[in-house]
């Protein structure tokens, strides 16, 4: 039995300050440790991270009790969990979890493999109780502002964007979305490549700049990890982390300027939820905040609903567009004459990577892509092209309809578009490419970098 | 006999926590609002509101066993003291007084690590102060890492 339901509670769990967890060994001597988290299984159950703690663990075999008390960050009002061990578990969903909360956690203070998570421990709540205020320092407010009804927001979030036709207006408006019922101001979503190798913006808001292209490596940083991983993750304060690592992967051997990631300064909290759909990683969404504890176990499960849906509506869209026929039809020959000024156009086959004029642009699929729709138009005159015959084209190393190509394409028009000309792509209509250049490619197949 | 920079460590600017426990070796956890030892008796002394922490105080009796643990709010070094309660009285005046300036001068570093006073408003309690007396039999590294729990090592003195 539980005083108070461990529901009402779960903001403690992850306190502005540490836990705090007392044991006693076997001759009654108590022994005390701090916890980073207390992770919220069931409504009768907890799990405790099992890392440095060889005293409690020995405690706790001894007797199979323990005793934790929480601090909630926003009230200030402290909770005792009369606990008694169930088991210890070294794999497992939630194993896996605070394991991969663990790896974030020490790879922004720089210490990978610190915090290596050994075991974890589930306990039975047998009691939980408040510790009642005697004369507080301070007061929480009388009236403290109604909880917003997220299950409301997300039902309303994910009926709108179920609405809607196309995934370049799916993925702006998501995150126009989340901004409005849930409050994430800063927030982008990542396209993965694939391979499981890396993400690239595809759309942010509440940025400086928009960061199209701009790469994370697959288990680097909160967004990686959450993408290598399939698992959602929150920092609720980076105060604690001694400083932000940027988790901007770099490609090795190549001496490029890589597209900055979106960043806001004074990030304090971070979300990140993967893109999944039939079992598939399509992205990541993520948001960020200046202000710690922004984020919620209740925005976490809000964000977890609305990133299904928009998961959900990329793997529509490509389905529905890979079984279009609207394909194969334009394709307009254009004058290859000089059409003005030259500007070099360097292809590196090895990784796709495009450089215009020596500034990188983009690569991968994306780069590929691009090279083909240059190299078509210098050799051909072509300039209109179609998802269909993309798709077709073995070269590209598509995987059938689970391509992304969408997407792919989406991500390289707003990156010509942010980076600004000599090259453009443009839709004319659903499954159709236009490539606008300004200026005459000189291209060059750079097959060793 | 603690070393000076030990006795300086937990008299200085460290959030406390302690534990007691009962007839059923159930731990039960107090938050101090300060704490120094006292060279004359070599006992330490922990300052704890009896009414805040009921259950920990209620266990607090002489010849029971005591943990303390102290941490440094900005990095995490930590301590811990296991020893054998002495003796538990209402605080003095001086040892009021202590306390007061105990949680004037952790509040204003919690605020500037950015925890408030709401935040804290149970954490630094000093009503119905009572001063628990303890003999330091054991000290333990706490700092979170591979060395949490070792004994510190004493050098010979």
């Amino acid at each position: 039995m539980t005083g108070v339901p461990l529901e009402a509670i779960r903001d403690s769990f992850e306190g502005i300050m540490p836990s705090v967890i007392a044991t006693t060994d076997a001759s009654g001597i108590p022994n005390l440790s701090y916890l980073s988290h207390v992770y919220y299984v069931d409504s009768h159950h907890v799990a405790l991270s099992n890392q440095f703690f060889s005293k409690t663990a020995a405690n706790v075999a001894a007797n199979g009790r323990a005793t934790v008390v929480v601090l909630d960050g926003r009230m200030g009002l402290q909770h005792v969990l009369d606990l008694v061990f169930v088991s210890s578990s070294r794999s497992g969903p939630i194993f896996d979890r605070i394991s991969a909360q663990l790896d974030v956690m020490a790879s922004l203070q720089g210490k990978s493999h610190m915090l290596k998570l050994r075991a974890v421990d589930i306990y039975r709540v047998e009691r939980c109780r408040r510790i009642d205020p005697v004369a507080p320092i301070e007061t929480a407010p009388e009236n403290p502002v109604v909880a917003r009804d997220w299950l409301a927001e997300a039902a309303a979030a994910t009926a709108e964007l179920s609405a809607i036709a196309d995934p370049e207006t799916l993925l702006d408006r998501s995150l126009e979305t989340l901004e409005e019922r849930c409050g994430f101001r800063h927030s982008m979503i990542l396209v993965a490549d694939g391979e499981g190798r890396k993400l690239s913006t595809v759309a942010s808001r509440g940025y400086p700049r928009y960061g199209f292209g701009a790469e994370i490596a697959f288990g680097d940083g909160i967004i990686g990890v959450a993408a290598e991983r399939g698992l959602t993750l929150r920092i609720a304060d980076m105060r604690r982390s001694q400083r932000y690592v940027s988790a901007v992967a770099l490609a090795a051997g190549l001496n490029r300027d890589d597209i900055p990631m979106p960043a806001i300064e004074q990030v304090q909290c971070q979300i990140a939820v993967p893109l999944i759909a039939s079992g598939r990683l399509s992205g990541v969404v993520f948001a960020e905040s200046e202000e710690s504890f922004a984020f919620s176990h209740a925005h976490e499960a809000a964000l977890e609903i609305i990133a299904r849906q928009i998961a959900a509506g990329l793997a529509i869209f490509e389905l529905a567009d890979a079984a279009s026929d609207a394909a194969g039809r334009g394709v307009a020959p254009v004058s290859s004459a000089d059409k003005g000024q030259a500007f070099s156009f360097q292809y590196f086959p090895r990784d796709g990577g495009v450089f215009i004029d020596n500034d990188y642009v983009i690569r991968g699929v994306p780069g590929r892509l691009l090279y083909h729709f240059v190299r078509s138009y210098v050799e051909t005159g072509r300039a209109e092209f179609s998802n269909r015959e993309i798709r077709r084209d073995r070269t590209f190393n598509l995987p059938d309809f689970k391509d992304n190509l969408e997407t792919r394409l989406i991500l390289l028009r707003r990156r010509l578009e942010e980076r600004g000309g000599p090259i453009g792509i443009e839709r004319p209509e659903r499954g159709q490419i236009r490539l606008v250049i300004d200026g005459t490619p000189q291209i060059a197949v750079m097959e060793d970098a | 006999m603690l070393e000076d920079d030990v006795a300086s460590f937990i008299a200085g600017n460290v959030m406390m926590i302690a534990a007691t426990r009962d007839g059923a070796l159930r731990a039960h956890v107090g938050r101090g609002c300060g704490a120094y030892f006292d060279a004359d008796t070599g006992e330490l002394v922990l300052l704890v509101s009896s009414s805040q922490w009921p259950d920990f105080f209620a266990n607090a009796r002489k010849g029971g066993p005591i943990a303390m643990t102290v941490c440094q709010p900005d990095n995490y070094r930590a301590l811990q003291i296991k020893g054998t309660i002495a003796g538990v009285d209402v605080a003095t005046e001086v040892q009021s007084a202590k306390a007061s300036d105990y949680r004037d001068r952790m509040l204003a570093i919690m605020d500037r690590l950015g925890v408030s006073r709401l935040q804290l408003s149970t954490v630094f309690s000093n009503v119905d102060l009572a001063a628990i007396r303890f003999w330091p039999v054991d000290l333990f590294i706490q700092t979170p890492g591979p060395e949490a729990g070792e004994r510190v090592q004493r050098s010979q003195s």
